[in-house]
């Protein structure tokens, strides 16, 4: 170890990141200050920008640093499909992975009373009223199949029935190029219980 | 301490750390535990993700002491209840019912057994509100605080199913005498209670203010924060 305060404070710094542990701390520190000092500059910059001006979409919850983000004011997205989604990360996923071309509404969570999650932390009074503007035709709710995505939705198809918006619901089962042995029991079942017709 | 293939249902589950879970779990012999599955939120488990979460019976083991010990294996015990829809936010009403009101390392089988049976209750009938009226009344009763619903707090006699009564925490039933701000409740609703037999909304709505009144006294005036998702919370309905 060097004697350098500020180098044992930057690899303290850098922790803060998910699987950065002491090691990994220690050896992007070295890096960046060995090898990629422009690169360390402009990472701090960004961060900082980032961090400062980045809120959350007046619409949709999501992260942005304009009122709107580029998907609530994008006028070729379809505003009549709205997807649900519980964190900007899924809202990516589904983004990159899929044709979508509605819009999203980010809960950032789910409910979760003893996390202290409910109804208002994740903006369904925001959501309720966009409902009842009257542009919203299907609300396609994509939370995650566990105990509290499954409550969310609940909570979410409540909301869209008072409404009289349709709402639908991401298939869940057997994931593609798995083998039904190796599955557990309740994705098994809930496949199961929701197969289709072949046609 | 080491405790193999101890039935159990988990009432909470959050990350913690890098890659572990924080639970709070409720077993049949050793009462609500604290327990850290580590590296349960890494791709490739030992312990499968789906089954470290509430409303899933499972079969537990863990070793260590003290407030917080280590999840050693979890199994599936049985079929999941089929929670669905309000019955479902009802059974995660029942875990922060639990959690808030069951000590750690108090081991009352009776409190589990009460709490199977809510939930079994709760995706075979879709009655919740009786079913969680019976497991409030059940698990106070479990925890030391039960309720007096038959008789007459100040001179014993039997409560009239006709006649008005307030309820007074750790005192009783009064016979009502035109108090203002108080909890006031049919008498039937009282003996509804006591004798475990279902009883019409009016009575069923009085008794949930009852016991909200009651759970929010045993927890120093709190509340629990399901209380705003059920029935009548949700924006615009
Ligand atoms: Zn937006």
């Amino acid at each position: 170890m060097s004697g350098s305060v500020l180098l044992a404070e930057l690899i303290d710094a850098l922790r803060c990141l998910p699987g950065v542990g002491a090691k990994s701390a220690q050896r992007m520190a070295f890096h960046v200050l060995e090898r990629d000092r422009p690169g360390a500059l402009r990472l701090a910059d960004r961060l900082a920008a980032a961090v400062e001006r980045i809120g959350n979409c007046r619409r949709c919850r999501s992260f942005s640093e304009n009122e709107l983000c580029s998907f609530c004011a994008n006028p070729l997205r379809d505003k009549s499909v709205l997807c649900v989604v519980e964190s900007p990360v899924d809202q990516s996923a589904v983004e990159t992975a899929t044709g979508f071309r509605g819009l999203y509404f980010v809960l950032l969570g789910r409910l979760s009373p003893l996390d202290g999650m409910g109804p208002r932390e994740l903006g369904l009074d925001l959501l309720a009223e966009r409902l009842r503007g009257g542009e919203v035709a299907e609300l396609i709710v994509a939370t995650n199949p566990t105990v509290e995505g499954e409550a969310t939705a609940h909570l979410l198809s409540q909301l869209a029935r008072d409404a009289g918006v349709r709402a639908t619901r991401l298939a869940h089962g057997v994931p593609l190029g798995g083998e039904l042995e190796f599955i557990d029991r309740g994705t098994l079942a809930h496949a199961f219980g929701s197969r289709q017709t072949l046609t | 301490m080491r405790v193999e293939d101890e039935p159990g249902w988990l009432l909470h589950a959050r990350p913690y750390r890098e890659t572990s879970l924080l639970l709070e779990g409720l077993s049949r012999e050793h009462g609500r535990i604290g327990l850290v599955a580590r590296g349960a939120r890494r791709e490739k488990t030992r312990q499968p993700r789906a089954l470290l979460q509430p409303l899933v019976p499972l079969s537990l083991a863990w070793s260590g002491h003290g407030e917080l010990v280590a999840l050693t294996a979890v199994e599936a015990r049985g079929q999941p209840p089929l929670l669905q829809g309000t019955a479902l936010l009802c059974a995660m009403y029942v875990n922060e019912l639990t959690l808030r009101l069951s000590p750690r390392h108090d081991a009352i089988p009776e409190v589990f057994d009460a709490y199977e049976l809510a939930l079994q209750r709760l995706a075979d009938h879709p009655e919740c509100a009786w079913t969680l009226r019976r497991y409030e009344r059940d698990l106070l009763a479990e925890t030391g605080y039960g309720l007096v619903c038959d008789s007459e707090a100040d001179r014993g006699e039997p409560i009239d199913p006709a006649q008005d009564y307030i309820y007074i925490p750790e005192h009783g039933a009064v016979v009502y005498a035109g108090q203002a701000n108080v909890l006031r409740l049919r008498g039937s609703a009282l003996l509804a209670l006591a004798a475990d037999a279902m009883p019409d909304s009016e009575d069923l709505a009085s008794l949930r203010r009852l016991m909200r009144a009651l759970i929010g006294h045993q927890l120093g005036g709190g509340s629990l924060r399901s209380w705003s998702m059920l029935a009548g919370n949700l924006p615009a309905r």
